[in-house]
């Protein structure tokens, strides 16, 4: 039965050119509750599509609705919504996780009793609780994943867009962090993430989006997948490669970054 | 065999060194962008050619009536020659501490069969040469005058110059190892920061508050006053201005000062060099100390988007190691327009007129350093960019969080300065405040975002917003000095103000609005 509620994000015909096009006149649906993984090669156009959609990046065409705000006209009351988690974590030395979730909370202008009962149990779903008045200059990649995840989650957002959250991480984070994104999605909340790991997609993904130059290749569930690439009971790594063409860095078969993302321009 | 390969090894590095060194300067030549080196050379040469019509002007009256290496002389040549051991020695506390703690490519070379110690010798011998060939260029313009108008012995010049690059960088190492010996792998960074920050403006410093207690005068020249070199100095034939005689081109003295800095330099290069592998292991082991703060157990404060913004700006300043010893170097420059005003309370009641200037300097580089940390220096952009405010908010809180701390420093010394002089004490603070908004809004024009930890490098990533800050200062500066004195022309120095401002309003790049 269809959903009376807007979808949690709506991309329409967006356009992004960095001398070539690195998104180009890429539209998909992300629907409300749903986890999303969005696949592609090196340089695919995935992070420039995501960094538009959290308003970090300004398009050059096409539209963006979160929850149904428009995220362009509007951007203010899409980020209060929305959770932005980019694959380097970004926190700052000098705070612990507790003032790092305090100023978070500040920023979203959150009730504080409440901000403070969601830090710790936050904190102690990523097994942070015994560092939380330690300072993060000393914690290893994988302890700073987690307190930008944290910080992500502590405002209570309906759509969170992670840019590969499990990398660096060590196989009890990632397990921890896995089992509150599931926990999250069971909670009606939305998730679009990118990864590399196709397992993880492979498992937790409602959906399934590949991006190659730029452009949405492929979408649906697994199965859906698996038809398309006529590929009865193969991995999502046959599908993916055969989808992309078993290329890398950008797209079919080229084997370069033809359309490369704003990392690589 | 064995010592084939060692040759081998020294031999790769100092390629290796070479490249980097060269790729270095290109880039920092070429203004640290892709614009044409050619084009960044010629511009290089025409100031170079212009330093030269200056120190001609500077030395053409000393030597027209023929140069005596008599007691002022002497002390000039000898002060000039330990100031510039001053400053190389902070720059080489600087560099080595650098060599030992930045991580670039050491985790590389230590991990291979290379020997460490080789590495370490052609990268103290690479800092020694770089430091020398920077003051060359500096004082090249004074020395190739003085050679024309004096005689080839000026150009023993030079090799004084590389005696004190030698033993500056010798004493750098010998100083970094002492530290790491006395306090530890884990402090010896932050105090060989502020070391090198107090040895370099220690003596220039000490010479003011010498020449304000004996002459009333700010100006450390006065101290080469013959009367009161007579008096106070040891006389002419004394072993003190033995670097003087050097300079001047005396071969024994030369030799001597070049053989002694060589042994020197050698003595610290191989003692860093040897315990190269540990420090270094020492070093790379220190990480951000575990500062456990209490277990907190208090609620959350309640803060606007704004206040939470102002609060986590203060709270990285006040935590910032790095940020001490630059603060500590301002305040150092506050000393002696200090001891001007304890020397003169209750004398002179124009005495803003001589301190304003100093204080509305120090004040407007200060906020420029702030200014850069909490504006371009945002470790978190992607989280502040994607939190629900609007970027006036964002770039609001960052302003007014450095115009808060530019304010409480100021505001004692405004305080002190308004017992002797109400309206010198007005004008220096406005003036002051003045100097640190046009300092922060040239960092908002020019803000482009980096980490932190790239601070040092700020002043040299845009020349353009260096400029322009460094003319803002000096005009607001000329400008309060004039005003404290009652001087219509203080309007000039207005009017520089805005020309400046306006270019660099007009010459900013274009942002990303997001950022």
């Amino acid at each position: 039965m269809p959903s009376s509620s807007p979808a949690a994000l709506d991309i329409l015909n967006l356009k992004k050119c960095f001398g070539k096009p690195a998104v180009n006149d890429l539209s998909l649906t992300v629907r409300d509750g749903e986890f999303y993984a969005l696949l592609g090669p090196n340089g695919a156009g995935k992070t420039t599509t995501l960094r538009m959609v959290a308003g970090l990046l300004e398009a050059d065409a096409g539209s963006v609705k979160v929850c149904g705000i428009d995220a362009f006209s509007d951007p203010i009351a899409a980020k209060h919504v929305l959770a932005w988690v980019p694959d380097e974590p970004m926190v700052y030395d000098k705070l612990t996780p507790l003032e790092y979730l305090e100023f978070v909370a500040g920023l979203w202008s959150m009730e504080p009793d409440l901000a403070r009962f969601r830090a710790d149990t936050l904190l102690d779903s990523f097994g942070l609780a015994s560092h939380s008045n330690e300072r993060c200059g000393g914690f290893s990649k994988g302890m700073r994943q987690k307190v930008a995840l944290a910080g992500a989650l502590i405002h209570e957002p309906r759509l969170i867009i992670l840019d590969e959250p499990l990398t660096g991480l060590d196989a009890g984070s990632a397990r921890q962090v896995k089992k509150v994104l599931s926990g999250l999605v069971a909670q009606g909340v939305s998730i679009v993430m990118t990864t590399h790991i196709l397992e993880v997609a492979e498992r937790m993904a409602d959906r399934i989006g590949i991006i190659a130059r730029g452009q949405l290749v492929a979408e649906g569930t697994l199965e859906e997948l698996r038809e398309r690439a006529s590929a009865d009971g193969n991995s999502l790594e046959d599908i993916f490669l055969k989808i992309v063409g078993g290329g890398s860095e950008g797209g079919a078969q080229t084997g370069k970054a033809d359309y490369p993302d704003e990392k690589v321009a | 065999m064995s010592a084939l390969a060692a040759h081998s090894a020294l031999m790769r590095f100092s390629r290796h060194e070479l490249r980097l060194a060269w790729r270095d300067w290109a880039w920092m030549f070429s203004g640290w962008r892709n614009t044409s080196l050619r084009r960044a050379l010629i511009g290089m040469g025409m100031f170079y050619a212009i330093m030269h019509l200056i120190a001609y002007a500077v030395l053409s009256p000393y030597f027209a009536t023929g140069i005596m290496l008599d007691q002022t002389t002497q002390a000039m040549l000898s002060v000039t020659v330990l100031l510039s051991f001053t400053m190389m020695l902070s720059q080489a506390m600087e560099s080595v501490t650098r060599a030992f703690y930045a991580r670039d490519d050491l985790d590389l070379i230590l991990s291979s069969p290379a020997p460490s110690r080789d590495l370490f010798l052609v990268r103290i011998v690479m800092m020694a040469l770089t430091s020398w060939v920077m003051s060359a260029l500096v004082m090249s313009p004074f020395l190739n005058v003085a050679v024309v108008l004096g005689g080839q012995h000026w150009l023993a010049g030079y090799v004084v110059l590389l005696s004190v690059s030698l033993s500056a960088t010798g004493a750098g190492v010998l100083i970094t190892l002492a530290l790491f010996r006395t306090v530890g792998a884990q402090r010896t960074r932050l105090t060989a920061q502020i070391l090198a920050a107090i040895v370099g403006a220690a003596f220039l410093i000490g010479m003011q508050v010498v020449a304000i207690l004996s002459f009333g005068s700010i100006s450390r020249f006065t101290l080469f006053d013959p009367a009161f070199l007579a008096n106070h100095a040891p006389s002419a034939g004394s072993p003190w201005w033995f670097p003087a005689h050097a300079v001047a081109g005396q071969t024994n003295a030369v030799i001597l000062i070049f053989a002694a800095s060589v042994l020197f330099f050698a003595m610290g290069a191989w003692l860093g060099a040897v315990q190269f592998r540990r420090i270094v292991v020492l070093a790379l082991g220190v990480t951000e100390k575990t500062t456990r703060g209490r277990a907190s157990e208090r609620a959350f404060r309640s803060y606007s988007p704004f206040g939470a913004l102002v609060h986590k700006e203060l709270s990285l300043i006040f935590r910032d190691p790095w940020l001490v010893s630059q603060t500590l170097m301002q305040v150092l420059y506050l000393i002696p327009p200090a001891v001007m005003l304890w020397v003169s309370f209750g004398e002179n009641t124009e005495i803003s007129v001589i301190i304003a200037p100093v204080i509305v300097m120090a004040v407007g580089q200060l906020a420029g350093g702030l200014a850069w940390l909490t504006i371009s220096g945002e470790d978190a952009p992607d989280l502040i960019a994607t939190a629900p405010i609007s970027l006036f908010t964002r770039l609001w809180a960052k302003v007014l969080s450095v115009l808060t701390l530019i304010a409480t420093i100021l505001l004692p010394i405004a305080l002190c300065l308004a017992l002797i002089s109400l309206w010198g004490a007005v004008v220096t603070f406005a003036g002051a405040m003045i100097a640190a908004a046009s300092a922060i809004l040239v960092q908002l024009w020019f803000r482009s975002q980096a980490e932190r930890t790239t601070f040092r490098r700020r002043q040299v990533a845009s020349k353009a917003s260096t400029l322009a800050e460094a003319g803002a200062s000096i005009s607001c500066a000329a400008g309060t000095a004039l005003i404290a004195a009652g001087s219509p022309l203080a309007l000039l120095p207005v009017v520089l103000l805005l020309i400046v401002l306006g270019i660099s309003r007009s010459i900013r790049p274009r942002h990303d609005a997001k950022i």
